[in-house]
């Protein structure tokens, strides 16, 4: 019970971050496009998880890529982070997701920590900064604030910011986020899963391991000096995927003696090993958004036999709070393997 | 909206073009940099990778030794290259005996010596090695190079001489930006004492940084086989060791 009171909170305090968020759509990430494709494992994942997705065969797969926000306004050529659900549909009939966003750290390590976070990140108004002030800024070494974008009334970025300055463990996931940019496209951007999970190979060995999605196309962002346009990314995929699958390499990076295995505002180190999991390969937009995509509740908790959760606090409360929100919106079912 | 819509639009304008001008950037280097490194002085940070216990960031370590050379003439470099290509057979049977190194070159960039290496295991033992193979070719090197005399011979200053590789060793700057935070100014240990850190302070303390070390690595460097030693790949290979 306790457990689902956070998760409504965890929910509440979200939707409380986006004022005009519009009831029965998706608290955060709420403007999104759906696509289908394939996923077929590299001929080494069998070896390192013995799920079934990673034996080798080619599975469907359903993906939504979003904007964060929860709010109904489309501002895809703002700096913001970006999400890639992903559905592995397996073959005995059961789902597995596995839930990623370009921002490489989360910004909390614990529920109460995150409550607290998204009310200091609460939407103020914002007007573009004093002239004096930048110079003020200029003159100590600091980048001077950044004016608004084009229309912006409000923005939580200053709160976020504050709230980093007094807790340490929001700091590199606040100043990662000031840089994250827009893609130019969702097919060309890095996706992490953030946090850890526990594999179990077919001899038993199990490892702490994180997953990210790496897009063959690469990674590029939008000159940020360009006047950013707020209705392309959904476009562009269509136009993208009509013309040439999109492809996204399934990564997955192995924990070692001393690495945060519970905390997701700790990054591993980006030199470490990349073990290619697999290739999943997008082919189609489907028509009906609503019923492929919409409708689709993902849930980073979703997961299958030879994949567990780590005992990361977030992970365990992202759970239950996704569960509430599928719930608040109407969203599908998809039972848990795991129940 | 227009520039008169708004009061200070036009200062603001000025402004954000006054941030790419070279006025500023003339002003930020020769004003407000040497300013702000003594109003809060940093601490210099030492060179080489970070001390660390993970298995996997104990190999393929990158050392980058910038030496400037005694002679700053076309005779000084060509003397150091001497250095070196009279010690091929020396230089070759060491690397091989030390067993560690995934490549390692030698370079003369703008009148330093450079000593460019990846290796697996501890720094000291890497540079203890060396000198125990290549007490020789070292000393003939460091001999034209600034501050090194006292080093010789490097086989009987054998610490003094890895202490003086290692602040010849560019700074590594950390992977994760916000440790920049923790690395304070000396009087203020860090932004983690219960103050209030501002963010952008990290732009300041990596420029006060490379101020303090004007030579430096950025990170620690995308690794092609990642977490694979140097023996382990030559295994692999079937290579005979």
């Amino acid at each position: 019970m306790a457990e689902r009171d956070m998760a409504r909170q965890l929910v509440d305090a979200v939707i409380a971050d986006f004022p005009d968020h519009k009831r029965g759509t998706r608290p955060a990430h709420t403007i999104g496009i759906g696509a289908k494709g394939r996923f077929k494992a590299s001929p080494i994942a069998r070896d390192w998880c013995h799920a079934e997705h990673f034996q080798g065969g080619e599975i469907d797969a359903s993906v939504r890529f979003s904007n964060s926000s929860g709010s109904p306004d489309q501002h895809d050529g703002w700096s913001d982070a970006r999400g890639m659900a992903t559905r592995f549909h397996l073959p005995g009939g059961a789902a597995t997701d596995l839930i990623a966003m370009t921002l490489r750290e989360f910004f909390s390590p614990t529920p109460e920590d995150f409550l607290a976070f998204a009310k200091a990140a609460i939407p103020r108004p914002v007007e573009p900064p004093n002239p004096w002030r930048k110079i003020g800024d200029m003159l100590r070494l600091f980048p001077p604030l950044p004016d608004p974008y084009p229309g912006q009334k409000t923005s939580s970025v200053g709160g976020s910011m504050a709230y980093a300055g007094l807790h340490s463990a929001s700091q590199l996931a606040a100043f990662d986020a000031s840089f994250l940019g827009a893609p130019v496209s969702y097919a060309r951007a890095t996706y992490n899963a953030v946090h850890t999970f526990i594999i179990t190979a077919p001899d038993g060995t199990t490892r702490y391991v994180r997953f990210f999605w790496q897009p063959a196309a690469g990674v590029e962002m939008v000159d940020p000096k360009l006047s950013p346009v707020d209705d392309y990314l959904q476009s562009e995929l269509r136009e993208r995927i009509a013309r040439w699958p999109v492809e996204f390499l399934l990564l997955m990076t192995v924990g070692e003696v001393g690495d945060p295995l519970n905390d997701p505002t700790k990054s591993w180190p980006l030199h470490r090993a990349r073990i290619n999991m697999g290739t999943l390969r997008l082919t189609e937009v489907p028509a009906d958004q609503q019923a492929h995509c919409e409708k689709l509740a993902f849930n980073p908790g979703r997961l299958t036999s030879g994949i567990a959760m780590s005992d990361d606090p977030i992970l365990t409360a992202r759970k239950a709070a996704y569960e509430v929100s599928r719930e608040m919106r109407g969203g599908r079912a998809c039972p848990f393997e795991t129940q | 909206m227009s520039l008169m819509a708004r009061p200070n639009a036009w200062l603001n304008a000025l402004v954000n073009s006054m941030s790419d001008s070279r006025v500023f950037a003339w002003l930020a280097g020769h004003v407000l940099v040497p300013y702000w490194a003594w109003k809060t002085p940093v601490y210099k940070q030492h060179g080489g990778p970070r001390a660390t216990v993970q298995p996997g960031d104990n190999v393929q370590r990158m050392m980058n030794l910038i030496l400037p050379l005694k002679d700053k003439t076309a005779v000084g470099r060509a003397q150091a290259a001497m250095a070196i290509a009279s010690n091929l057979d020396e230089i070759y049977a060491g690397l091989d005996n030390v067993g560690t190194v995934h490549f390692a070159r030698f370079v003369i960039i703008e009148n330093n010596m450079c000593m460019i290496s990846s290796y697996d295991g501890d720094f000291s033992n890497y540079i203890r090695d060396f000198v125990a193979q290549l007490g020789t070719v070292f000393d003939g090197v460091v001999a034209l190079i600034e501050d090194g005399e006292e080093m010789i011979p490097t086989r009987d200053n054998i610490d003094a001489f890895i202490n003086w590789v290692h602040d010849r060793d560019v700074y590594q700057i950390p992977d994760t930006a916000t440790d920049l935070l923790h690395y304070g100014t000396i009087g203020h240990p860090s932004a983690n004492s219960g103050e209030v850190a501002d963010l952008r302070l990290i732009a300041r303390s990596l420029i006060l940084q490379l101020h303090a070390n004007p030579n430096a690595l950025l990170g620690s460097g995308y690794r092609g086989y990642p977490g694979a030693s140097a023996a382990r790949i030559r295994e692999k290979m079937g290579l005979g060791w």
